[in-house]
């Protein structure tokens, strides 16, 4: 049997970028993928023929520049379109738009209140500040407070001190940044109900929070980000969809040496004396290596593939409490024309950007009280892009395919299963956006809805949830993915961690894979040594 | 014209600890009031007769146990009268909870609720005790000051660093994971009886806009706790003779030392020169002057009502525009003929369930829909309801086998999207006797008097902004130094010689007397002042 130097689970980006950099120091690596697809929730997948989905996630923002380069991405032929404009059809027949122009922006929310154009001109460069301020923290490996350790309190003073100098008045914006609810952030600065529900509802992407929750502000910030990065524009759209980036992360493992298999599912973590030393899949294969790495939550990968008589309860009764409650779906259809607004008839450039169902802040608000009830929205909160006007190999000539996410979408429904709701649900998301674009309905050739309940069935996500946990400030950075275990490692020596439910979480980031790896790589070189 | 060494303005309980303190070193001190009588939100008032409600507060257990010593506030007639039981949550149907005070006795009727949160609850309550108690140490730091630049010193840091790792490994993970949680995520952790977390949870959300399922209401849950914890459940006690008692006694103590107290004096205005607070203005146009002035009001009323807004540079002005104050809750007070009876029937027994507080919301989900009404602005039908019967402990309150009893109501928005409060008064007095009607069959008919305060009463009574009890909300975006305005936590402000002590400072709401005394030493460490 050939014994490899890693074996990583899961052919998700964040398993394949661990796996890329892995290869590349020279390490023997397996990648274990059980689906037949790689790429985990960033494929593209041809459901129906001659049209491609981005299943899952459909849009790429902070996709790290280190990745890029390090791995030298660009050589595979990656190609993001920038997606920049937002579009927000309103129930009384107008709409709000901001453009990649930022002049045509500025007049477009005058047009609504001028107060809030000069407002969002400030608002902008404070995010960015504050971005600025944050994004270091997104390349480091969080340091452990509780520790005496020196290196641990240089860590943590070197957070600290770095806070401290940005000034005290952008570390109390931070700080109400990470703690207000963004409706309450928003109404700070501005008054246009349909400005604030469309920027709020950023703040609420995969979270079980409604925008009036505690907790939302901080994940605005999140639009600025990618902008900084220079190499791409804030929001982007991957050239044959987003199983794209996850096709030349993939080719750069391979490249390096990496070998991947699909259809591998793996079953059972082999430990001894609390060492990871092989995995068995499910057909009984069995493979040995001297490092696991698992890109899967921390359900799945501590009470479904290990043996709990290898976990302490403590650890166990934390991964138990470790939030993870799906609260989104996506729902892709396969169209024979464009989609026409009322508001805005005909073709034109809001067709090729983010298209958004978030008339107010109450509106959302609503959607999410469904949702804590146990309901899926019966009004809900929609983010659509339609990426066939940008990349028409999406689709065959002059059709299209639209991607929706929507929002909310509770795992645990009250009543009945997702397996018996699912049309209705798909019915409920036509049907609203049938009101801001009555011809929909006669355009669909095929819809595809995937739930919460299968996007974990189908990609293996616990609960359905997109970020592989909840993020939530109980749940981030030295807390992430839990208390203690926040440095890619975990209870069962030779066992890691490296996907999106470490830090610095959820979205195409690809940065949990590569911090993942370097932790790995410093612990072989120390038992090398 | 008079000169003092401090004018407080507001004779609330904050302001009082803040005077006695002050005169206890010899500074010669005048407090303002306003109302006829001292005490702010602490009013016991004989609406009806023979019959003395609590017209606002009506606990006061969390009261620091420091200050009634260092203030010898015993000696000035103040006795507290420990709740026994805790708190009983009548049920419409299935069991209702009883917490006794004897903490052994806690467990056994957990125990007739959930055998598996019988044995939760002890570990349970040994965390939150512990986490409590270092918030409350926590809490006695010093905070940075807009006065001092670059305020977050090193030293300080260091300080907060050692304490927090003397807490253990454990422990402080458990801290800094639960603060920013919400109380319903916390206790889903731990228990499974819907009875029982909803009744701890009213902790964390009391005078709150938001639900348990709320980030940051686990804070405001231990923050509740951090007074002399009680396991899981508030220590609440009612003040001997009613609540204006306790500001009665610290009227006494601070005129023992010295202060001069004024009652039925409107302060209009804060009188400034170069900058700095010179004195006051009274109402009647009377100026006096003083070294310093402090402030009990709420943090908007005194720096955008009274003070001239030119002086304050405009993006502080629009931080205090910023402070969330959005009152929520509403005061009914009952005069009633006999006792209520809560199902099931309890005979006898009754007045002995009835010793403490009575909490309405049994389960998790009937506390967030009620915050979901005040989400969109109108006033709960099914709302949470924290109940008191203070003459079932204290009989001078009411006529012999008479009862006055005090409810707060939840999610009673100040604004009220469709009509006003003048015109839905008697409606929320209407639901809310109908609700306790439907625990307590027979309770309308036992109403002799009844007093409803809106949110819009309480800023106009009282004069908190936007009818905030608390002065401000206890979001986490609101605590520490960001209380009440970022940088600004030490009690100053960017007006020189004019200083805060209401609750809308740190450490923040509740009978606690902490902002209060707090401010009083920050200010004598400083003095003297404008020099």
């Amino acid at each position: 049997m050939t014994k490899y130097d890693a074996i990583i689970i899961g052919g998700g980006h964040n398993g394949l970028t661990a796996a890329a950099y892995l290869a590349k120091a020279g390490k023997k690596v397996l990648v274990l993928e059980r689906r037949h697809v790689l790429g985990g929730a960033a494929v593209t997948e041809e459901i129906y023929p001659g049209f491609k989905y981005s299943v899952c996630s459909y849009v790429v923002s902070l996709l790290r520049p280190e990745v890029i380069q390090e791995l030298e991405l660009p050589k595979y032929d990656l190609e993001i379109i920038p997606l920049d404009s937002t579009f927000t059809p309103m129930p009384n027949g107008d709409y709000l738009a901001r453009w990649g122009d930022h002049a045509k922006t500025r007049r477009e929310i005058a047009r609504h209140c001028a107060t809030d154009a000069e407002a969002y001109e400030e608002y902008g460069k404070l995010m960015v500040q504050m971005a600025m301020a944050v994004k270091p923290m997104l390349g480091l490996v969080p340091p452990e407070p509780t520790s005496w350790n020196l290196k641990e309190l240089f860590g943590l003073a070197s957070i600290g001190n770095h806070f401290r100098n940005i000034g005290d008045k952008l570390l109390y914006d931070l700080t109400k940044l990470m703690t207000m609810s963004s409706a309450d952030f928003l109404d700070e600065w501005f008054e246009t109900e349909v400005l604030k529900a469309t920027m709020s509802a950023s703040g609420i992407i995969g979270t079980f929070m409604g925008p009036r929750s505690p907790g939302t502000a901080y994940v605005l910030l999140h639009h600025y980000m990618g902008e900084l990065d220079g190499a791409f524009r804030s929001w982007g759209f991957a050239r044959g969809g987003m199983g794209s980036i996850s096709r030349v992360i993939a080719d750069a493992a391979r490249h390096y040496g990496a070998e991947i298999r699909t259809e591998a599912a793996v079953d059972q973590v082999l430990v001894k004396n609390r060492r990871a030393y092989g995995v068995v899949l499910g057909t009984g294969e069995e493979f040995q290596a001297n490092i696991i790495v698992s890109s899967i939550d921390p359900k799945r990968t501590f009470l479904k593939m290990i043996d709990a008589q290898h976990l302490e309860s403590e650890f166990l009764s934390q991964v138990n409490h470790f939030k993870i409650r799906g609260s989104s779906a996506k729902v892709n259809l396969s169209l024979d024309a464009l989609p026409n607004f009322t508001c805005l008839p005909g073709e034109g450039p809001h067709l090729s950007g983010a298209i958004s169902v978030s008339p107010s802040i109450d509106y959302i608000e609503r959607a999410y009280d469904d949702a804590k009830y146990g309901d899926y929205s019966r009004q809900p909160y929609m983010d659509i892009i339609i990426p066939s006007t940008l990349d028409p190999s999406m689709a065959p000539p002059g059709r299209h395919v639209m991607s929706i996410f929507v929002q909310y979408a509770p795992y645990h429904l009250k009543s009945g299963t997702w397996a018996e709701k699912r049309e209705a649900f798909g019915d409920t998301v036509v049907d609203t956006i049938s009101e801001y674009a009555p011809n929909l309905k006669d355009i669909i050739l095929h819809r595809q809805i995937v739930t919460p309940w299968d996007l974990e069935q189908e990609f293996g996500l616990t609960e359905g949830n997109i970020f592989q946990g909840e993020l939530t400030l109980d749940q981030l950075f030295f807390l992430r993915p839990v208390p203690g275990w926040a440095k890619y490692r975990t209870p069962i020596k030779n066992l890691y961690m490296c996907g999106a439910c470490t830090h610095p979480g959820g979205g195409v980031m690809a940065a949990s894979g590569r911090l993942a790896a370097l932790e790995i790589l410093k612990d072989l070189k120390r038992s090398f040594i | 014209m008079e000169n003092y060494d401090a004018i407080i303005i507001g004779a609330g309980h904050n302001g009082l600890v803040t005077g006695a303190y002050l005169a206890k070193t010899g500074k010669k001190v005048l407090i303002l009031e306003r109302r006829s009588s001292v005490g702010g939100i602490a009013a016991t008032e004989e609406i009806f007769p023979g019959f003395r409600y609590s017209t606002c507060a009506h606990l006061a257990g969390s009261f620091s146990s420091e200050i009634i010593a260092e203030l010898e506030l015993q000696k000035h007639g103040l006795k507290i009268l420990p709740l026994d039981p805790l708190l009983f949550a009548p049920a419409l149907e299935g069991n209702s909870l009883l917490v006794p005070r004897d903490p052994a006795k806690i467990v056994e009727e957990i125990g007739r609720h959930s055998k598996a949160d019988a044995e939760q609850y002890p570990l349970f309550c040994a965390l939150i005790n512990e986490l409590a108690a270092f918030l409350r140490n926590l809490n006695s730091l010093a905070l940075p000051d807009g006065t001092s630049p670059g305020s977050f010193n090193l030293a300080h840091l260091v300080k907060v660093g050692f304490r927090f790792r003397r807490l253990g490994k454990k422990e402080m993970y458990e801290f800094m994971r639960i603060l920013p949680m919400s109380v319903a995520d916390l206790l889903n952790e731990w228990f499974e009886s819907e009875t029982l977390k909803s009744a701890i949870a009213a902790s964390g959300i009391v005078n709150s806009f938001v639900g348990p399922r709320a980030q940051g209401t686990a804070y405001a849950f231990l923050h509740n706790l951090s007074g002399q914890s009680n396991g899981a459940f508030r220590t609440a006690g009612f003040v001997s003779g009613g609540i204006n008692q306790l500001p009665q006694a610290l009227a006494r103590s601070a005129q023992q030392y010295g202060a001069e107290i004024r009652a039925g004096v409107e302060v209009a205005a804060i009188a400034t020169k170069n900058g700095a607070a010179t004195g006051v203005f009274l109402a009647n146009g009377d100026e006096i002057s003083a070294k310093i002035v402090i402030s009990n009001a709420d943090v908007k009323r005194t720096l955008l009502n009274l003070v001239e807004p030119t002086y304050l540079d405009p993006h502080f002005l629009l931080q205090v525009r910023n402070i969330r104050s959005r009152g929520t809750v509403a005061k009914i007070n009952f005069a009633l003929d006999s006792l209520p009876n809560f199902m099931p029937a309890a005979g006898n027994a009754a007045a002995a369930r009835l010793g403490g507080i009575i909490h309405i919301g049994p389960t998790l989900d009937y506390l967030e829909r009620a915050a979901d009404d005040a989400k969109y602005g109108r006033f709960s039908q099914q709302p949470f309801l924290e109940i008191t019967i203070p003459s079932v402990i204290d009989p001078s309150l009411a006529p012999a086998g008479k009862h006055v009893m005090s409810v707060w109501m939840q999610s009673a928005p100040y604004h009220l999207r469709e009509k006003n409060w003048h015109e839905q008064r008697e409606a929320l007095g209407d639901s809310v006797a109908s609700v306790i009607d439907s625990y307590a069959p027979g309770f309308k008919n036992s109403i002799l008097h009844r007093q409803v305060v809106t949110p819009l009463d309480l800023e106009q009574t009282f004069g908190v902004t936007g009818g905030h009890l608390d002065h401000a909300e206890l979001g986490l975006d609101q605590i520490f130094f960001m209380r009440p305005v970022p940088g600004w936590a030490g009690y100053g402000t960017p007006i020189e010689n004019l200083y805060l002590c209401g609750s809308g400072t740190h450490p923040g709401g509740g009978v606690t007397g902490l902002p209060g005394s707090y401010a009083a030493k920050k200010i004598l460490k400083s003095w003297p002042h404008g020099k």
